[in-house]
């Protein structure tokens, strides 16, 4: 098989495909319940794109993380506020030209420097999972190298759900 | 110990400057009195046993590059004497105020004054180099200016406080400029450092020889020492000056302050004896300026003009004495000056103080039956400045006089004389119009009175020392002081130089001693004749006779309308000059510099929407540029 | 697919996706108005950047985890981030009764 036309590519492209598909409709939607199921697309899509890459586990805590629990709050955090929000067809203004300009050009010049370089793809003789199973590989690494950093995570999410709490609660004086 | 000498008036200082306000007034007072007491006791101490003159005790104050400034104290034979001088002279000053000044509203805010006076003062004196010198001088010139214009709501007070401030800023002017010139040529600040450059063969900067310089930065010692001691033609802010308090006016402007240029002299006495011109031109304008201040004194209605003259003309003496050379007679001359002439102010102050604050004295009259004891005591310090034997100005006076005459000085010697003269004449009609005679004024008559024990120990004291303190360089006692002075030279103080450099001495002459007695009983004689008992009608005749000197005498030379009509008004259109440049030049410069601004903040206030989005987008932007420039290089390094 | 084996994806097309994710989820961020899609579009250029960390752990010049946990990291800050912001939300939201960016301006003020 030529390496273009491989069952990976013609995968990779889908998935591609369907990642910048949701992607451009989170952008173009007007009702904001339809933009957080856009982007509930897109999550699923880098999920597959991770398995894909031989990065199982990574897939599927993406797909529990975002595509489950990040995507459901956002759909709880419009009802609780505007569910009927909807984003008006706006006019062009000179911001947001500039901001298309900005973003276009940016995106213009990320693909040229990509586009000039030689990248590696890899080494096929390296096994990333080290002979064990991806998910029992990373368990080792989080508990051996990434000890610290993993506690010091573990802390920030004490941190963050405790100020969540705290920042969502209802208090006497609001009205 | 040293430190300790102006330390105790500085911890004064601080506890009447923070809780003055809160105290008593004898408590106050006696803070005060205490604090200067110790520091005299200090100063004794010191005087008896000084150690090696010119020993510096210093700590490092600034270090810049390689040169190390110092901020210290140094003792020697002169300054010991200096700071014996001051401290005693403040202790009695201090007391004295408790009486004159009581009841005063602001009586803590004038003894913190007054202690901040003494510290600088003792710090002046005890200085270990120019620059730590020069700030203690501008302190005292600071003091002397809140203490002038202590009765601010006074205009008079407050434009003499003015005046005394910007006369005497013209000399410290010269002064800074000969420190500058100093340092440029010898790099230090230190007396022995510059003394030793000065007699180096290398000494001079790029543009001046070293002798031109010697003589350059001298005058320009001597200006400041012009200023401060009063010399014409500077002479004219000591007589307003006046209107301060009278202690003030017996502190400051008769004892310590005015001293600071004739001590300022003597400290740089090494460098003076290097150049001819410089020493003639100190001998001169002393001369001047004791001949002028005596003859503006003989006719001045204001009781403490007169004596104020009287302390321009002596400090004109105590110049011309150290111009001639005879460095230890002018020290001695201030010594012996110090006493009788702050005794006169304080005398003075009684006799005001008893009649209400009236100072004319064609208002005064036959107060010595009412004030005895300021009567004897002012009777000793007149005739100690009349320079009668045997009291104290008679053996300085003298050993100026015979100095002058010895040295060479033929004409400064008739100016002497004819000073000593005119001395002997105005203190005596001062004398006998306010103690002599009959009450012109009944009604301040009746209500006068002595001040309280406060005010009568200083005046004895000093009335003491008027009378004795003469005794201690008499040729009897083998002429302690002046031996005393001379053991200065050659030492660290006076880096370089031996005992002839620094002062010449001269024994005494009979002959002309009795010349100068004669000449000042003289003056008192025609004093009498003029003002005695019953003659108010031959001086109005005098003065007729006179005529147009009378006049002159009585305007003061007509220089403050002088100087009115061309410094002062020249230096008005100066200022209307700067006043228009900085009205029309510098303001718009200003405006448009604000306008500037102003819009440059009114244009980026555009941006700052608030929206975050705005921000985003421009930082996008900026992310983008940036890449760009990176892709463009061919990378980030 | 496994731990090993050769992946014919080239690398430059992965970075290319995750390129124009970013810049997509960077436009939202700045035009959008309703603040939850803000945050979203900022969920969308963190993906992007996960993307690329699972890309180079496999396909870097010497293949290893480190990008994969690094992206595990990731996704756990994008969490707590995504919390603290939606309950940031729900208490402007009280006070101010608006979800619109442009609504929250007090900075000007």
């Amino acid at each position: 098989m030529s390496p273009l036309w491989s069952a990976q590519m013609i995968a990779f492209f889908l998935i591609s495909l369907f990642i910048l598909a949701c992607a451009v409709m989170m952008l173009s939607f007007r009702k904001v319940v339809y933009m957080a199921l856009a982007v509930g697309g897109v999550f699923i899509g880098c999920a597959a794109l991770y398995i894909l890459l031989g990065a199982e586990f990574v897939g599927i805590a993406q797909v529990v993380v975002y595509a489950g629990a990040i995507t459901i709050l956002i759909l709880f955090a419009i009802m609780l506020t505007n569910h009927e929000a909807t984003e008006p067809e706006e006019p062009w203004t000179v911001r947001k030209a500039l901001a298309a300009v900005g973003c276009f050009l940016l995106g213009v010049t990320l693909l040229f420097v990509i586009r000039g370089q030689a990248w590696p793809q890899g080494d096929p003789s390296v096994d990333v999972n080290q002979g064990m199973s991806n998910t029992l590989a990373i368990g080792e690494a989080l508990f051996k190298s990434y000890m610290i950093p993993f506690e010091l995570v573990s802390l920030l999410l004490t941190v963050a759900l405790v100020g969540a709490v705290i920042l969502a609660q209802q208090r006497k004086g609001d009205q | 110990m040293v430190w300790w000498i102006p330390g105790f008036p500085l911890i004064a200082f601080a506890i009447t400057l923070l809780v003055g306000r809160r105290l008593a007034e004898p408590v106050v007072a006696g803070i005060a009195v205490m604090a200067t007491l110790i520091s005299f006791v200090l100063s004794t101490i010191l005087l008896l046993h000084p150690g090696t003159p010119g020993a510096v005790t210093q700590l490092d104050w600034l270090t810049v590059g390689q040169t190390h400034i110092g901020f210290g104290m140094q003792t020697s034979h002169l300054n010991a004497l200096m700071a014996f001088v001051v401290s005693l002279v403040s202790t009695l000053v201090l007391l004295y105020s408790r009486g004159y000044m009581a009841g005063d509203e602001r009586f803590s805010v004038y003894y913190q004054y007054l202690n901040l006076f003494v510290f600088s003062m003792l710090g002046l004196v005890l200085s270990a180099n120019l620059l730590e010198l020069y700030i203690f001088w501008e302190m005292v010139g600071l003091c002397s200016y809140l203490l002038v214009g202590f009765w601010f709501f006074k205009p008079e007070a407050a434009l003499a406080a003015k005046k005394s401030f910007i006369v005497t800023r013209i000399g410290d002017t010269g002064l800074f400029a000969g420190i500058v010139l100093l340092w440029l040529a010898s790099g230090s600040f230190n007396f022995d450092a510059v003394f030793q450059a000065a007699q180096s063969p290398g000494f001079g900067l790029g543009w001046l020889s070293g002798s031109g310089l010697i003589t350059l930065v001298a005058i320009l010692v001597f200006l400041g020492a012009v200023g401060k001691s009063a010399q014409f033609p500077l002479h004219v802010w000591l007589p307003d000056a006046m209107e301060g308090p009278t202690p003030v006016s017996a502190l400051i402007h008769a004892a310590t302050m005015v001293a600071a240029g004739v001590y300022l002299v003597a400290r740089m006495f090494p460098l003076f004896a290097l150049s001819h011109a410089a020493l003639t031109t100190v001998a001169w304008i002393g001369g001047v300026t004791a001949l002028l201040a005596a003859l503006i004194a003989l006719t001045q209605r204001d009781i403490k003009r007169v004596i104020a003259y009287s302390t321009v003309s002596q400090l004109g003496y105590m110049m011309m004495a150290l111009g001639a050379g005879a460095y230890a007679y002018g020290v001695f001359h201030l010594f012996t000056h110090a006493f009788f002439k702050a005794l006169l102010f304080l005398t003075a102050g009684s006799v005001i103080h008893a009649l209400g604050g009236e100072q004319d004295l064609f208002k005064m009259g036959g107060l010595a039956g009412k004030l005895p004891i300021t009567r004897w005591t002012f009777l000793a310090a007149a005739l100690a400045l009349a320079g009668i034997f045997p009291l104290s100005g008679f053996w300085s006076k003298d050993a100026i006089l015979t100095a002058l005459l010895a040295g060479g000085h033929g004409i400064l010697y008739a100016v002497g004389l004819i000073t000593a003269f005119c001395t002997a004449f105005y203190i005596f009609r001062l004398y006998f119009l306010a103690f002599a005679g009959t009450p012109r004024d009944e009604a301040l008559y009746a209500h006068a009175h002595e001040g309280g024990w406060v005010m009568t120990v200083p005046q004895v004291v000093l009335g003491v020392l008027a009378v004795m303190a003469g005794w201690w360089n008499t040729p009897i006692g083998g002429h302690p002081i002046e031996r005393y002075l001379l053991g200065d030279a050659g030492t660290s103080f006076f880096a370089g130089t031996s005992a002839g450099d620094i002062g010449h001495v001269y024994p005494e002459n009979v002959l002309w001693m009795v010349i100068s007695l004669v000449v000042a009983l003289a003056g008192i004689g025609l004093a009498a004749w003029m003002y005695g008992a019953r003659a108010d009608q031959r001086a109005a005749a005098a003065a007729s006779a006179a005529g147009p000197l009378y006049r002159v005498s009585l305007r003061k030379f007509y220089l403050d309308e002088i100087y009115e009509s061309s410094v002062v008004r020249a230096g008005k259109w100066l200022a209307r000059i700067a006043d228009g440049l900085d009205r029309f030049v510098i303001q718009s410069i200003v405006y448009l510099a604000s306008r500037m601004t102003y819009a440059a903040g009114w244009g980026l206030r555009l941006l700052q929407t608030g929206q975050v989005q705005t921000y985003g987008v421009v930082a996008a932007l900026g992310l983008f540029v940036l890449i760009a420039i990176a892709m463009l290089r061919g990378g980030v390094m | 697919m496994g731990g090993t084996g050769a992946i014919q994806i080239p690398t430059g097309s992965i970075l290319a996706l995750g390129a124009i994710l970013f810049c997509i989820g960077l436009y939202g961020a700045l035009t959008k108005r309703n603040l939850i899609m803000v945050l979203v579009s900022i969920e969308l250029m963190l993906n992007a950047a996960n993307v690329n960390l699972v890309a180079f752990s496999r396909l870097g010049v010497s293949p290893n985890l480190n990008g994969q946990i690094f992206s595990l990291f990731t996704i756990t800050v994008a969490a707590a981030e995504i919390a603290v912001g939606l309950a940031l939300l729900l208490a402007v939201f009280r006070v101010r009764k608006t979800t619109e960016v442009r609504d929250l301006d007090l900075h000007r003020r």
